[in-house]
């Protein structure tokens, strides 16, 4: 005989037991379980304050889901029918219940919402959106260019100016250096597309027809994840793409050694791949 | 009650006003064709554009297509007249005339075809297959016309037209660094897809023409680095033997006139022989050279596109030796690259096997040393750029 009597407590057991399996599988330590719930740590300069954002909201978020559970589970046991107890239950409709209701509503609705609206917008609109770039003339301007299903992304090059033979044009690779402010121009060629860099915690809409901007600034070197954000069509799952982050010497190089490739490759007579445009900023 | 119900009735009268004042079903005029009866829920398309094809096509067949329809079929279907095949359903037939075999694609074929290659192709490759899609625009290498017949990476000799079978097997592949993605759609709607391609030859060209004629994936010999029935073989399980000896190969054949050159001019010169000691050559020896005249036209104008720099691009088919392999001896059609290697073996070639092999390996050790290692391509580079 089994120690738990109750069959759907059994059931609800192996089916907790499956989940719990199923978060640790096939990990080798604490902490691989926990970075596989959480996102990469941050390779932006404001990567880590999106962070501390989640944390708060999710910490926020679970504290009121546990009041309101507790709220939820304490009265449905405490007054459920048992041998002995007859189940009790109320509409709420009595003025003392009336008065309870009024008073949670106004903190809720009214000081509650009041706080989200004049403290929370204004961090958020100060925090993090349109945070201002970094003021610094030394900055890597790239145009994206989403297209079913690919990115095409337009650097410089070592001239500086966008729109020139030397730009640097690439196919779902995207080279930028470390420690410099990179700002986006962000449209589409046919279908709404979203450019997603999680692990710079950037993400911006393509939208056809209208020019985004977005800005990051790497600090760590490495290869990272671009993703499409919109569902734009039958390959959406394909269309990614890989973002270099070079130390800033080693990306000198590489800028010089592309602009002089993609130079020998300019082809004057076909005005029709040079699509750049007046950059947004 | 009335007052409860007044709102409901309201909202329903607007309700049927609307119904009654939005269009109905658009007609089939309005649809450019009439629509095939079953479409499924995915076929949809721009208004206008027809998404079923009226008539079937007659389209060129490959004469082992047809041994393995003949093997696979049911008894009695196909049967010898002479040295060639009758087929009962008289879906593939005999023209004595051109000696050629016909296939009679049935237009629910192409239908079907037709409407997969709307919802996967036509953004790049053009509701038309013209290759000017909405996401064309701009895109360098330019998305295929399908209505030039020449298919670049089949690996089937640029003189002949490439079989179905090496179609599929480039889409399923894709072509690395640009947006053909490697399409996993199921291998029958890729077929359907590929008669619809192919029945988008125009008259008396590609597929329709019958004086074409449809080649095998160019013939394979083993890797001597790998193949077993030659443990002899000096290369055999040493790849950087072949890396070196393709290194001389690839200097040798001049890959350099138009790929970049890996060596100093000093040492190319060397290989070269006495006669070029004192030659000199301009800057753009270490660069893809834009040939002009293996340009490939979209709407009129000319696109060139460079030869690849093995340490730099991205190879579009050439994942392993055995690729670079099969795109270097069956060239590339409608690419400044010719057929290096030979079509059948009883031929002879323009480069012997092995050293296609050689340059194989030499590329792919290029390949997986210096893309994507910028500090090892810079220091790579500056020493074959330096005097």
């Amino acid at each position: 005989m089994s120690p738990i009597r109750s069959r759907r407590a059994r059931t609800a057991l192996a089916t907790l037991a499956a989940l719990a399996a199923l978060a640790l599988a096939p990990a080798t330590s604490a902490q691989q379980v926990v970075d596989r719930w959480r996102p990469n740590p941050p390779a932006s300069s404001y990567g880590q304050r999106f962070d501390d954002l989640f944390l708060l909201i999710t910490v926020l978020i679970g504290v009121s889901f546990a009041i309101v559970l507790v709220l939820l589970i304490v009265p449905v046991v405490r007054d459920r029918a048992r041998p002995g107890h007859k189940a009790s239950f109320d509409h709420g409709s009595s003025l003392h219940d009336k008065r309870f209701t009024a008073v949670v509503s106004v903190t809720v609705f009214i000081v509650l919402d009041a706080w989200v609206l004049v403290v929370a917008m204004k961090d958020l609109r100060e925090g993090y959106w349109n945070m201002p770039r970094p003021d610094t003339p030394d900055v890597l301007r790239v145009e994206v260019l989403a297209q079913q299903w690919s990115w095409n992304f337009r650097t410089p090059g070592s001239d500086g100016e966008l729109g020139t033979p030397d730009d640097v044009l690439s196919i779902n690779q995207l080279t930028v250096p470390q420690d410099r402010p990179v700002a986006l121009n962000v449209t589409s060629k046919d279908v709404i597309h979203s450019l997603f860099v999680p692990d710079m915690r950037v993400k911006r809409d393509a939208n056809p027809g209208a020019i985004n901007v977005a800005w990051f600034q790497p600090i760590k070197a490495g290869d990272f994840q671009i993703l499409c954000a919109e569902l734009c069509g039958y390959a959406h799952y394909q269309m990614h793409g890989k973002l270099h982050v070079l130390p800033a010497a080693q990306y000198d190089a590489w800028e010089q050694e592309a602009s002089a490739i993609a130079l020998a490759e300019h082809d004057p007579n076909d005005a029709e791949a040079r699509w750049a445009w007046d950059f947004k900023e | 009650m009335t007052r409860t119900l007044l709102p409901s009735v309201a909202a329903l009268a607007l309700l049927a006003a609307a119904g009654l004042l939005a269009p109905g079903d658009v007609t089939d005029e309005g649809r450019g064709a009439a629509p095939a009866p079953d479409l499924p829920p995915h076929a949809r398309a721009p208004y206008g554009v027809p998404l079923s094809v009226a008539e079937g096509a007659r389209l060129l067949a490959w004469d082992k297509d047809i041994e393995r329809a003949a093997a696979a079929a049911e008894p009695g279907r196909f049967r010898k007249d002479g040295d060639t095949w009758v087929d009962a359903r008289g879906e593939y037939a005999w023209d004595a005339e051109e000696e050629v075999y016909w296939q009679d694609v049935p237009a629910s074929t192409l239908t079907r075809g037709r409407q997969d290659f709307v919802q996967f192709c036509s953004s790049c490759h053009g509701l038309q297959g013209d290759g000017y899609g909405r996401s064309a625009r701009g895109l360098r290498p330019p998305p295929r016309s399908f209505l030039r017949s020449t298919f670049k990476f089949t690996k089937v000799p640029g003189a002949f037209l490439p079989n179905d079978d090496a179609l599929l097997r480039l889409v399923q592949h894709g072509l690395d660094g640009t947006p053909m993605l490697p399409w996993a759609v199921s291998e029958q709607r890729l077929r359907d897809i590929l008669q619809y391609v192919k029945s988008l030859s125009p008259e008396d060209s590609g597929w329709r023409d019958p004086t074409n004629e449809i080649g095998d994936v160019i013939y394979t010999p083993p890797d001597p680095v790998t193949d077993e029935s030659h443990p002899k073989h000096p290369w055999y399980r040493q790849p950087e033997k072949a890396v070196a000896a393709g290194a001389e190969a690839y200097h040798k054949y001049q890959c350099w006139s138009c790929h970049p050159a890996y060596m100093t001019q000093k040492q190319l010169n060397a290989l070269r022989g006495p006669s070029f000691a004192d030659t000199a050559y301009d800057a753009s020896l270490t660069y893809g050279k834009l040939k002009k005249d293996s340009s490939y036209e979209v709407l009129g104008y000319h696109v060139a596109i460079p030869a690849p720099d093995f340490t730099w691009h991205v190879l579009r088919y050439g994942r392993d030796a055995r690729e670079v392999f099969q795109t270097i001896a069956a060239g590339i059609d409608g690419a400044g690259m010719p057929t290096w290697g030979r079509t059948d073996p009883d031929a002879k070639g323009s480069v012997p096997d092995e050293e296609i092999w050689a340059i194989a390996h030499y590329v792919r050790h290029l390949v997986a040393t210096y893309q994507d290692q910028p500090a090892e391509r810079a220091a790579f580079m500056a020493g074959v750029r330096s005097k």
